[in-house]
């Protein structure tokens, strides 16, 4: 079951009350969910209630009511369950961010400097959908200084599909900085060889 | 390159180098390998072919590795008790326990070298190591 649903506008939502969205059966919230991705205040409604709920079918309606909606204020909402302990809420998060990339585009820069391993890691795949250019860029400048091998790993992944030359000295630096990682020294010979012979 | 073992393995992650990776290592360890992109892929897999192991991340998109875990525990036997080696790069011992709590039969944290991969997969296969 995908977290997220291609965002479509729930025109055959079943109109729903709007306080019910956190109240009721997860049937009732769901419905609810669905149907606020219409209403005027319905990202603040569907941001209020992904705080609260933990019923996977609920969840995947608000997240992809967020992603629908594709605005700032939903962007904004869905970035901090990047680094939530729940795999289901951080997958969905990725999910519904990755559906609104132009939305999402002002946060990738800080969360790619996040102190925390984990959120640049996830946040090397949001990368994927900038421009070649502007993704390139963002990748070298996390790979200059980066120390988790985890994020490396994750970074030379994406840049094995779009890197540019420009990244070929800062994944050479990588493959120096960690001798004796057998995953890296692959990641890093299958990136350096695809854009050396695009 | 070993004798094939007989065992098949479905690998489960959203990257392409870690697929890769598995898949040569296992390959030349003697193993069956298939792939899967993701937690819905991977159920319309053990669906419909009988594997021995499978190999699986936690961050993937549409369906992450733990609820491709707990939804394959309620599936009928036999794919329902199907071992799982479950390897993420999130490393804290809640991350091991929230994996064990999913149906994980074992949890090891990434980068996962070859020699590592292949010396647990042949162990939860029972062949020789």
């Amino acid at each position: 079951m995908p977290l997220v649903r291609r965002p479509s506008l729930p025109s055959e939502s079943p109109a729903a009350p709007a306080g019910s969205i956190t109240e009721g059966t997860s049937e009732q919230r769901w419905a609810a969910a669905r149907a606020a991705a219409a209403q005027p205040d319905g990202v603040a409604l569907l941001a209020k209630a992904l705080s609260q709920e933990r019923d996977p079918l609920v969840l995947e309606a608000i997240f992809t009511g967020l992603a629908a909606a594709a605005t700032a204020e939903s962007a904004a909402a869905v970035v901090p369950f990047i680094r939530s302990e729940e795999a289901r809420l951080r997958a969905g998060a990725l999910d519904a961010l990755r559906a609104m990339p132009e939305a999402s585009r002002p946060h990738i820069g800080s969360l790619l400097a996040d102190p925390d391993a984990d959120v640049r890691l996830l946040s090397c795949e949001l990368v994927r959908g900038l421009p070649e250019a502007e993704a390139n860029r963002l990748l070298i400048d996390l790979l200059d200084g980066e120390t988790d091998k985890n994020v490396v790993a994750a970074a030379v992944e994406v840049l094995a599909e779009i890197g540019r030359p420009e990244a070929l000295p800062v994944l050479v630096l990588c493959s120096q900085r960690f001798v004796g990682e057998p995953f890296l020294a692959f990641s890093i010979k299958v990136a350096t060889d695809r854009i050396g012979d695009p | 390159m070993t004798e094939p073992s007989g065992k098949r393995i479905l690998v489960i992650d959203d990257a392409n180098l870690v697929r890769r990776f598995y898949r040569d290592a296992l390959e030349h360890a003697g193993f069956q390998v298939d792939e899967a992109l993701n937690g819905v892929e991977a159920l319309e897999k053990v669906l419909g072919a009988a594997y021995d192991l499978i190999v699986v991340d936690v961050n993937m998109p549409q369906m992450d590795g733990f609820t491709f875990l707990e939804t394959l525990r309620r599936q009928a036997p036999p794919v329902s008790s199907l071992p799982a080696l479950v390897i993420s790069t999130e490393a804290a011992a809640h991350d091991a326990a929230a994996a064990r709590a999913a149906g994980a039969n074992f949890y090891l944290v990434k980068p996962v070298g070859q020699e590592l991969l292949v010396e647990h997969v042949s162990i939860m296969c029972g062949l020789p190591t």
